[in-house]
């Protein structure tokens, strides 16, 4: 059933699976504790309640951490009571967290205690900010919230009948430019998305959710279409205990990004000797049949190996800017070569070699930034960024990039240019490159030779390669350089002596 | 630990044993990916007896200082 609000997918599936479980995790190392649908609607509503009680009804609300059950009644809550949830990578360094709590205009920041970094300096830098709050703490002190008080503290019903064009998540991406974008997203966005077409997927089941929450692609497809459907969504807990996770939760279907997929088809290839039935059960458990895959490529091949254990990998394409999927492949219906059909709210054209998208999904825009919204949309359609065409059925082939951007196997956007101008503010570095190459990211450098000469330097790639690792340990993970290329000369440039990426 | 780090190793990338060494770096010289190298952990949690946060392991890039983790994490079990 198609839904055009985040609040009503919520209240529906309450009123459909109310006492059943929506949300299970572990609280300790084998021990799970579960929320029903009830549960969830009722502790989304005291957040909106409390939001309200806070004068913060209508404002914007970030919310960083590893997903929880309270990162998820803090999104429900918020934007279920017209407020706007800003999503917030939490491997982020704090220094960027904090631009971009301030970025967006938060005036509520809503954290997982593992960054208590952040809380340290965030009120100091984001003068705008005026409420904490602790996921983890017991009671509230005079530096930070407590979010379990909070809730307590405005138990009860909370009534609000969503605007379905209203702005509801600002969710940032990786801008081409370095700087990243805030993508503002609509409840009609969301919930439409989330909800336009029938994979065929039974209610009740069960999912692990092991992506990063503040991607779209997991808020929508995990935890909104999961809702949606009355599955039963298990928290992973670490990206350590996938293996160990899927033997708990024993789930029906995960979503996964290409880089995960490739280290489960090496986990199902060393159990060897045994049937591949066998395989697939000490691997992931009887129950299980589906991937959904998403973020990124993923090599036909992946999909015929797990085919052979009788696990079907479901391939989706799109992009934050369209709420995300713009093509999934569906069970009854896979082309090897193409990321799926368009989704029911999306048509497709190309300009130019490029493919544009127009539907409900599209976003209102980036937030405070008119000159790139203006050359990202014309006249309602999305320009994607991304080379390809749309056949009769509605099958979509991707043929290349136009953007300049790196999507690393995890799904990860990243900017050549932010890392570019980071390492290239090194005296030592006199032209950078950044690519991806073989899966990793990897830094083609040429050296100031004069400065190298003046200052003696014996060994260029090894004091290289010590920028280079300084970088790393202020970069996350999806960020960091493990590739390095000393050049002899000049990098080729272009006309406007730019150099020449391709 | 080193030779049972590298029988675990082996599981997840295309490397001759004798080519790991202790200074062998898990992504540059190995080929690991990040999440080969989270379930690598996870699985040696278990071999181990320990439990591994994910935060500490941010840092580690070569087989000698998983080793020393691992050990630290057994001396204080």
């Amino acid at each position: 059933m198609l839904y055009s609000t985040i609040r009503d997918i919520l209240v529906s599936a309450e009123k459909q699976f109310g006492p059943e479980d929506a949300v299970r995790y572990k609280i300790k190392k084998n021990t799970i504790e579960s929320k029903s649908y009830t549960q969830l609607k009722q502790d989304s509503e005291s957040f909106s309640r409390a939001l309200e009680a806070l004068g913060e009804r209508g404002s914007h609300v970030a919310v960083t951490g590893a997903t929880s059950y309270p990162w998820l009644v803090t999104y429900l809550g918020t934007v279920g009571c017209g407020s706007v949830a800003v999503p917030l990578d939490v491997s982020l360094p704090a220094e960027e967290l904090c631009e971009l709590v301030d970025r967006a205009d938060v005036t509520v920041l809503v954290l997982d205690e593992i960054r208590k970094d952040v809380a340290a300096i965030v009120k100091d830098r984001c003068p705008k900010l005026k409420h904490l709050v602790s996921m983890q703490k017991e009671t509230s002190d005079e530096e930070m919230l407590s979010f379990w008080q909070l809730l307590k503290e405005n138990e009860g019903a909370y009534e609000y009948e969503a605007d379905p064009d209203s702005l509801c998540t600002i969710m940032f991406t990786s801008g081409t430019t370095g700087k990243s974008k805030g993508v503002m997203l609509t409840q009609r966005n969301l919930a439409e998305n989330a909800t336009c077409l029938d994979m065929k997927i039974p209610p009740r089941t069960v999912i692990l959710s092991v992506l990063p929450i503040h991607h779209a692609y997991c808020l929508s497809m995990d935890i909104l279409k999961g809702i949606s459907l009355g599955s039963v969504i298990c928290i992973n807990d670490s990206l350590l205990r996938v293996a160990k996770n899927i033997k708990l939760f024993q789930p029906n279907m995960i979503l996964m990004v290409p880089l995960m997929i490739e280290t489960m088809a090496k986990k199902l290839e060393e159990v060897s000797g045994l049937p591949p039935k066998l395989v697939k059960w000490q691997v992931f458990g009887k129950q299980f049949h589906t991937i959904c895959s998403g973020g990124a490529y993923l090599p036909p091949a992946m999909i015929d190996l797990f085919n052979r254990y009788g696990i079907t990998i479901l391939q989706g394409y799109g992009m934050t800017e369209c709420s995300p999927v713009i093509s999934t492949t569906v069970s009854w219906n896979i082309r090897r070569e193409s990321v799926g059909q368009l989704v029911p709210n999306c048509e497709a054209k190309t300009v130019d070699e490029e493919l544009w998208v127009r539907g409900s999904s599209v976003m209102m825009g980036y937030y405070k930034m008119p000159e790139e919204t203006a050359q990202t949309l014309e006249d309602g359609w999305l320009k994607t960024g991304d080379l390809g065409y749309v056949d009769e059925d509605g099958f979509v082939y991707l043929t290349g990039r136009k953007k300049n951007l790196i999507i690393t196997k995890n799904g990860e956007n990243v900017s050549p240019e932010e890392l570019e101008n980071k390492i290239g503010e090194h005296r030592l570095v006199q032209e950078i490159l950044v690519r991806e190459k073989e899966g990793v990211i990897e830094a083609e450098i040429f050296p100031d030779y004069d400065y190298i000469k003046k200052k003696h330097v014996k060994d260029v790639r090894a004091a290289l390669q010590e920028i280079i690792d300084e970088y790393n340990q202020g970069a996350p993970a999806y960020k960091k350089v493990y590739s390095l290329k000393v050049r002899d000369t000049e990098f080729e440039k272009n006309t406007s002596r730019k150099i020449k990426r391709y | 630990m080193f030779e049972q780090l590298v029988d675990v190793i082996c599981n997840y990338v295309e490397v001759e044993p004798e080519n790991i060494h202790p200074e062998s770096r898990f992504m540059e010289d190995l080929g690991f990916t990040s999440f080969d190298f989270m379930s690598m952990l996870g699985e040696l949690e278990d071999a181990f007896d320990v439990e591994i946060d994910e935060q500490e392991v941010a840092d580690i890039r070569t087989v000698q200082e998983a080793v020393d983790y691992l050990e630290k994490l057994q001396a204080e079990e």
